[in-house]
């Protein structure tokens, strides 16, 4: 949640809003890094950051200030789901805790949902803590809605929503290449293949 | 659709051959990254060298096939990197990635040297080992403490953390379990010879005797919940990382140790305080009525005497636990670095021994509730009303006790009941003495000539057959899902509607064959329309509402969009409604040919079934009514601006409603309503934001079209739910679980009269509304879980004064 005076000395401060590239591996990703894994009592690789940004540079999102330091940043990625849909995924939103309550961070999710919808995504997805109200909201404020609830979803044991926003009208209905319309998930026990990580952080602020 | 909980499976799959163990709580990161190169100069030399078994089987790029049992074959890959990286070949961030390595797989990753990744690493002065002697004599008080600190983290195990970072933090766990003793009297906190000095007295030998009961116990409970079909790998955590829990010693072993130690406490010649004396023999005893209780080979009929005796000693642990003092130093996070993981050690998890309790006793007392299910008659309905109620508890039954109750619910003696259960269930609601399940139908023997048709009876025995065999694995899909936590309940009951679905279809056919027989024998009369259809329509359309309910009572549903969902939901039920009151007009219909026909013993029994139908009926027609009402008030709620409404620039109401719908939209029938339909019922003045001034004129008057709907339905919610208090749990087939469906009944009443002053409210705050003027009202929506709902799944708002 918003810091308020660290907030207002800020304010003067025009960040600015770049998309990430693979050339700016070595002056972004450690910043990248630290910012996400702050609040982690176990940082991911160096590797889970490389995985969506070597893959979807494109979809990832930086708040800069006048000294180019880092802000706050969004990682995506989009890619079709075993159900059907093409889906996009945010998987980890962060901005400084003294930088919070300004909109920054719904201004880097508006960004990063922008691109996917002009790739065409059907549907974007992410997954947050039941307990982050802030979070929650500027997902909900955007559009999005709670699937569902995951039991036991972070590693501190914590429950997490699934968040989802249509894209475009027929997604619910869309079915992999090759299988018919309602034959998706009617196939108990199915083995169910893992594809997003749990956990990932959505560190959001209020805008 | 990530699904947590089979991250295990996939894992153990994968990689088989190499030692991994993600544990369902959490991390991922004992994935080795077979398919998979990097170049970082931060990694360097010491790549292969730190834990070489991660990169096992690494043939770029084809993923190895899993090979069960084969031992991990160890190939350095140190010189083939360096000349990588030496070659420039490769830029810094470049990757190297073939498409099957996921996301999954990139978490697995660590970085070598890097302090909370790499389980190797030492910081300065630091030590690999603990110093901790686990032979250094003990004080009585410090053995209570311990004892107390491993019950808390047992408990913290059961409540789903992994034993890496509970039980098995314990250096006398440790040292108990590894290297593997092949004996029990070599499970030591020593290994080999030991001069006599150093020989653990006592007090230590009373430890170990509580350390391998509830190594023992542990060993059990992960039988118990491996033992099931279907579990949740993110409730709990199975993993043992290649500690053995002395899985082929008989329990007996264990129970002699424990009572030696008794023994041992209670010789005069131990010289301990009294009150320390009988709190350490409380525990010895707690551990051995504990273990007797989770014994897995515990038969069926003698389950429920175990708990009971469990519960006095857990009374004497609590009030005994201040006499322990706390031996910080027997626990130790870095024994995480030798177990068979490659997770990097994580802290220790921290549980106030309160709370350990707390969940001993309920986890005790959820288990002792499961053993009630043994004596319910043979009757799927109560089953069904049992498992549902199980799953209703608060707080929510652990994994161990749900693993517990399904356990005895497919235990042969129930499944294999006399009687097919499905047919019972389809029996309760169309088929009362029926000619179609006439015993001696299933005498009959097929003709010799094969050319001949089989006589019609012979065909209803021998359709009802094909068909409950049909029904046979949806419907125990059914109870399988409700036996999930609750979050996977409401997800799994999709899955089991889509199945459901189909089971309909199927019957349609099937009834038209059964309607066919019944002509021939000029029977028609007494076989309903459509019986089976009927049936799973019935179950199919209670699961579809349950689903609605649980998204309720999860919060998955935003205020704006509660009139919405329970407009939805009524329509649900209104739909089982309709199928239920053919149900009641059939058994009218037969009780009445009975009577005509003189069989005033078949009318009379007819007449006797009739009450659950109705009162099936009743509750169906009170949660439709009940939905309208809210969906009625909610709607007014969002014309007066009273609910948050976000203004979503990504989104549309149509694009949500699909969402929303997912689920449902393939089921044929019920049919979801078209988009046009369903904004026309939430918006009856118009849009939210530009209303017709009739909403205003209807608003004021309290006898409005909108507000007596409104009132009839809350009005016709309460008759229906009264009588169905009226029938009671047992005509209901709920009668194993009186005491929880009375609650339940009781609270949809006064859920009702809730409403009934929320309406109120709503009505005196309007009844001078004008277009511009706001409204001096304000709604609260009670919270999920904080026991400000009668019923959870049940969101009465409430209208409160500015």
């Amino acid at each position: 949640m918003g810091d308020d005076t660290a907030a207002t000395a800020h304010d003067g401060d025009a960040l600015q809003y770049v998309q990430y590239h693979g050339a700016k591996e070595e002056t972004y990703l450690p910043a990248i890094r630290q910012l996400i894994s702050k609040d982690l009592s176990e940082p991911y690789s160096i590797y889970v950051y490389r995985y969506f940004l070597y893959q979807w540079g494109d979809l990832c999102y930086m708040a800069l200030d006048s000294a180019n330091e880092l802000i706050g940043v969004v990682v995506c990625k989009l890619e079709p789901h075993r159900s059907g849909p093409f889906r996009g995924y945010i998987a980890m939103l962060a901005v400084r805790e003294s930088h919070r309550g300004q909109g920054i961070a719904t201004k880097l999710v508006c960004m990063a949902i922008d691109a996917m919808a002009d790739r065409d995504a059907d549907e974007i997805v992410l997954e947050t803590e039941v307990t982050n109200q802030a979070s929650l909201k500027l997902y909900e404020r955007l559009g999005f809605l709670r699937s569902k609830r995951l039991h036991r979803y972070y590693l501190n044991g914590n429950a997490a929503f699934r968040l989802i926003l249509y894209m475009k009208e027929g997604t619910a209905l869309k079915r992999p290449p090759g299988m018919e319309a309602g034959q998706a998930g009617q196939m108990m026990g199915e083995p169910q293949k893992m594809e997003e990580y749990k956990g990932f952080p959505q560190d959001a602020d209020v805008a | 659709m990530a699904d947590p909980s089979l991250l295990h499976n996939d894992a153990t799959a994968r990689d088989a051959d190499t030692l991994t163990a993600s544990n369902g709580t959490g991390s991922l990161h004992a994935h080795c990254c077979t398919s998979f190169l990097c170049i970082d100069e931060a990694l360097g030399p010491a790549f292969a060298s730190a834990d070489s078994s991660r990169f096992a089987q690494t043939s770029l790029p084809l993923r190895q096939a899993p090979r069960r049992g084969a031992p991990p074959q160890i190939h350095d890959v140190t010189e083939k990197f360096t000349r990588a990286c030496q070659g420039k070949s490769l830029d810094v961030g470049q990757l190297v990635k073939d498409e099957y390595f996921t996301l999954f797989e990139s978490i697995g990753a660590i970085e070598i040297m890097d302090p909370k990744m790499d389980s190797g690493f030492l910081q300065p002065g630091e030590t690999l080992e603990d110093d901790f002697d686990p032979l250094a004599p003990l004080l009585p008080q410090e053995l209570i403490g311990i004892m107390d600190q491993l019950l808390s983290y047992e408990m913290a195990w059961h409540t789903g953390y992994p034993l890496s970072q509970t039980l098995f933090t314990s250096v006398y766990i440790d040292r108990l379990l590894w290297p593997e003793p092949k004996t029990i009297p070599q499970a030591q906190f020593y290994r080999g010879d030991i001069s006599d000095d150093k020989r653990p007295g006592t007090l230590l030998d009373v430890l170990r005797a509580y350390c391998l009961a509830l190594i023992k116990g542990c060993d059990y409970v992960i039988a118990k919940i491996m033992a099931r079909d279907y579990f949740e790998e993110e409730d709990f955590a199975t993993h043992t990382y290649n500690r053995v829990l002395f899985v082929q010693v008989p329990i007996d072993v264990f129970l002699r140790e424990l009572d030696a130690s008794v023994e041992m406490v209670e010789d005069r010649d131990l010289e301990i305080d009294g009150g320390i004396r009988s709190a350490i023999i409380a525990r010895l005893q707690f551990r051995k009525s504990f273990l007797c209780a989770l014994d897995p080979e515990c038969p069926l009929e003698i389950l429920s005497n175990f708990w009971p005796p469990v519960l006095p000693y857990i009374d004497q642990v609590n009030d005994t636990h201040t006499l322990g003092k706390t031996v910080p130093g027997s626990f130790s996070t870095k024994i995480q670095r030798r177990l068979a993981s490659t997770v990097p050690p994580r802290p220790i998890v921290q549980v106030e021994f309160n709370d350990a309790l707390q969940t001993l006793k309920q986890l005790c007392a959820d288990c002792e509730e499961a053993t009630r299910f043994k004596d319910l008659p043979t009757d799927p309905l109560e089953y069904q009303s049992f498992l549902w109620t199980f799953a209703s508890r608060q707080p929510a039954p652990l994994t161990y006790s749900r693993s517990y109750l399904s356990n005895i619910l497919f235990d042969p003696y129930i499944l294999n009941a006399p009687v097919s259960l499905p047919l019972e269930d389809i029996k309760s609601f169309v088929f009362h003495e029926s000619p179609v399940l006439d015993p001696s139908n299933w005498a009959l023997s097929p003709p010799r000539n094969p050319l001949i048709p089989k006589p019609p009876r012979l065909q209803f025995a021998l359709l009802i057959d094909e068909y409950v065999e049909r029904v046979g694995q949806p419907y125990l899909d059914l109870w399988v899902a409700l036996g999930q936590n609750r979050c996977r309940l409401r997800r799994m009951l999709t899955h089991v509607i889509s199945a459901w679905d189909i089971l309909q279809q199927d019957a349609v056919f099937v009834d038209t064959d059964l309607i066919a027989c019944a002509f021939q024998l000029n029977i028609s009369e007494e076989v309903m329309d459509g019986p089976l259809q009927t049936w799973v329509y019935i179950k199919k359309l209670w699961m579809i509402e349950r689903v609605i309910i649980l998204g309720f009572e999860q919060d998955i549903y935003l205020p704006d969009e509660h009139s919405g969902m329970y407009y939805f939901l009524s329509l649900m039920a209104t739909k089982r409604k309709g199928a239920l009151q053919r149900c009641v007009e059939h058994n009218n219909d037969r009780t009445v040919q009975f009577l005509k026909g003189s069989r005033f013993e078949d009318a009379q029994n007819t007449s006797d079934k009739l009450s659950f139908i109705d009162s099936e009926l009743q509750q169906a027609t009170g949660i439709s009514a009940f939905a309208k009402a809210l969906y009625g008030i909610y709607t007014i709620a969002s014309y007066l601006r009273l609910l948050p409404s976000p203004n979503r620039p990504f989104s549309t109401e149509k694009l949500r409603y699909e969402l929303r719908m997912k689920s449902f939209l393939s089921l044929q029938p019920p049919e979801v309503p078209p988009f046009e339909e369903f904004q026309a019922a939430l918006q009856p003045y118009g849009t939210i934001s530009d209303p017709l001034p009739s909403l205003y004129d209807d608003l004021k008057q309290a006898d409005s079209k909108v507000w007596s709907e409104i009132d009839a339905s809350l009005k016709a919610a309460k008759d229906a739910f009264a009588k169905v208090k009226r029938y009671g749990a047992k005509e209901s087939k709920a009668g194993g679980v009186e005491q929880a469906w009375n609650k339940e009944t009781q609270g949809m009443l006064a859920s009702c009269i809730a409403l009934g002053v929320a309406i109120a409210g709503l009505k005196n705050a309007v009844k001078d509304i004008e277009p511009s003027s706001g409204v001096q009202v304000k709604v609260e929506i009670p919270p999920a879980g904080a026991d400000k709902r009668y019923v959870e799944g049940w969101i009465v708002p409430k209208i409160v004064k500015e």
